[in-house]
């Protein structure tokens, strides 16, 4: 117990210097004097003042909760589960998202800072009722996964479909947002995840011990006095609602609920509250310095950070299948 | 002894098949009792309806009543029935490396409330029940790499620190060599706590339960001691094979043997052993 303290504590101010690090990163050059002077009293340089406040800050803050949240979906989705490979990304959630976003950004021409968010949002809860309605029919835990795969991709070939024979413009903004960006994020984001990212955390810390209990098999939990339908239904829901919010303002990012738990497990442990605070935090590490590779490695442009989240995950993918194929 | 649990009437229909006809027995305060039969005897079916597993006597299939303390088990939160019942089944099925601390841990859900954390008394009553199943060296260790009898006396400790009043197994001795069988079937035994299982090996239902319930095509054919129980007509009836009753000369239970009615000469010395 002392060592796994030690390394949350550790994690902790990880995130906390990772978080200040990153504030030091990006286009507009502002020496360090400046920016203690700026975050400990007030700003002599008016624009130093907005790339700091409303720019850098509100940023790093959505992408340490994004990547709380991101995390934390994937540990929850793994352990209800028995799935090491569940991720929000595999079963729909994404997907759905995308095409809320698609038919908002296609029909609607302005509003759109409300209407997107809530249409991904809509969207990402649509595809999760298809799985589970999908894996209640066929009665099979181990089908959640194959049943999400599979809305997946149909919703994704619909968004597609939607998006060729949609107008330009707005069909060049769904792909942008689909690949996942940080860039347009504000203060208020961060509000909106962070109520859902706590509602989410006190949920599973409440029932850890629930969840915990489905690691041996749905029998052993049913004989320790869980319902496993309505916890996993629930467990399930609130994944939905984690990711979808965080898609909803971030767009696509893969992968993340995948590989940090992965880590987790290796270095804290494979119960569920360990898991989920390890996982917040890694997370949290994580994308915060995706998000400074994303904004800082090219000279005049962003990459979205989807595109590199989903370029480690595929390769850590690969890495676990050569892992366990090691093992077995 | 009080009767702890009263089964009567226990009827699980199907289509075309009743998987529980009529069964009605009591349970008494520290039985070992051990349920024996053929395959699709209904035995697992029995232990799930006397858990109430999934709710199953709300399935309108299923007619008759599971009292446990002279209350209807269905009147029992789910949480309340864990309280009661500790469950060992034949599978567990994690993919996860959970630690034995891990798995004993879930053993105090039942005791928990939401949010609760682990205080030192459910670590020394982990490490107690852990001692009597002789793995308190094994706390750190996987779950998985453990050997298949290690792991049902984990699940036996894990039952203990439930704290419950009935152990039910299902299959305990199933993928386990003479050794472990004997072994877990032993430590069952001086648990001192009441105890109904399903067992395949007649001759260790014999050895190490007090009672036997003999079940066939659902029915409830014979309730009794291992000598009432194990007689050969009976057995020869429900196993449709010849059956020879003798005593163990080490441990004075009765041993059966069954042999194929078409082999004359094994037939014969079966017969020579008897008269020996």
């Amino acid at each position: 117990m002392n060592k796994v303290a030690t390394t949350l504590l550790a994690l902790t101010v990880l995130v906390i210097l990772s978080a200040m690090a990153a504030i030091t990163f990006g286009p507009a050059d502002i020496d360090s004097s400046e920016l203690i002077t700026c975050l400990v009293s007030s700003c002599q340089n008016p624009i130093a003042n907005v790339i700091i406040w409303q720019v850098r800050i509100p940023r790093i803050l959505v992408a340490l909760v994004a990547g709380m949240g991101l995390a934390i979906a994937g540990a929850i989705l793994q352990n209800t589960t028995r799935n090491p490979l569940a991720d929000p990304y595999l079963f729909g959630i994404v997907s759905g998202a995308g095409l809320g976003a698609t038919i908002a950004n296609i029909s609607l021409a302005d509003n759109l800072t409300i209407a997107l968010p809530l249409a991904a949002f809509l969207g990402a809860l649509f595809s999760v009722i298809i799985v589970v309605f999908i894996a209640k029919v066929l009665q099979r835990m181990e089908q959640l996964l194959l049943a999400g795969v599979a809305v997946s991709f149909m919703l994704a070939s619909i968004t597609q479909f939607i998006l060729y024979f949609g107008e330009p413009f707005a069909t060049n903004r769904v792909i942008f947002w689909l690949m996942g960006s940080l860039a347009r994020v504000e203060m208020s984001n961060f509000y909106v995840i962070s109520s859902v990212l706590i509602v989410a955390i006190i949920t599973v810390i409440a029932l850890h011990r629930q969840i915990d209990a489905l690691l041996l098999g749905d029998e052993s939990a049913a004989s320790l006095g869980v319902d496993v339908d309505k916890l996993r239904l629930l467990m399930l829901g609130i994944c939905a609602a984690l990711t979808a919010t965080i898609v909803a303002y971030c767009g696509g990012i893969g992968f993340v609920g995948l590989m940090i738990p992965h880590i987790v497990r290796q270095l804290i442990g494979v119960t569920t509250l360990k898991l989920i605070i390890g996982s917040a935090l890694i997370g949290a590490i994580f994308l915060i310095w995706v998000d400074v590779i994303a904004r800082s490695s090219l000279p005049h442009a962003e990459i979205p950070i989807g595109i590199i989240t989903s370029a480690l995950g595929s390769i850590f993918f690969l890495f676990i299948m050569y892992r366990s194929r090691a093992i077995s | 002894m009080s009767t702890l649990l009263n089964i009567s009437q226990l009827t699980w229909q199907v289509p075309n098949k009743a998987i529980l006809q009529d069964i009605n027995f009591n349970v008494r305060k520290g039985e070992v009792i051990g349920i024996i039969g053929p395959n699709g005897a209904g035995k697992t079916s029995l232990l799930r309806c006397i858990t109430n597993q999934n709710n199953i006597l709300a399935n309108t299939n299923v007619t008759g009543s599971v009292q446990l303390k002279n209350r209807a088990i269905t009147k029992y939160s789910a949480k309340e029935v864990a309280q009661h019942f500790a469950l060992v089944m034949q599978k567990n099925d994690t993919i996860f490396a959970l630690s034995v601390q891990d798995v004993m841990k879930m053993g105090l859900l039942p005791h928990k409330t939401l949010f609760s954390l682990d205080c030192d008394h459910d670590k020394a009553q982990i490490n107690l029940a852990l001692k009597k199943v002789g793995l308190e060296q094994a706390l750190k260790s996987h779950f998985n790499q453990l050997s298949g009898g290690e792991q049902q006396r984990v699940l036996i400790a894990r039952a203990l620190v439930q704290a419950s009043q009935v152990l039910i197994l299902d299959e305990p001795t199933n993928h386990l060599d003479v050794f472990y069988q004997h072994q877990v079937l032993q430590l069952v035994n001086k648990l001192n706590i009441t105890v109904i299982m399903t067992v395949h090996d007649l001759n260790l239902a014999s050895l190490y339960c007090q009672r036997l319930l003999l079940l066939n095509q659902g029915q409830l054919i014979s309730d009794g001691s291992p000598e009432e129980v194990l007689t050969p007509k009976q057995l020869s009836q429900v196993f449709g094979l010849p059956c020879q009753q003798s005593i163990d000369a080490m441990t004075g239970a009765i041993q059966v043997s069954f042999y194929l009615k078409n082999t004359d000469k094994q037939q014969n010395q079966y017969s020579e052993l008897v008269d020996e």
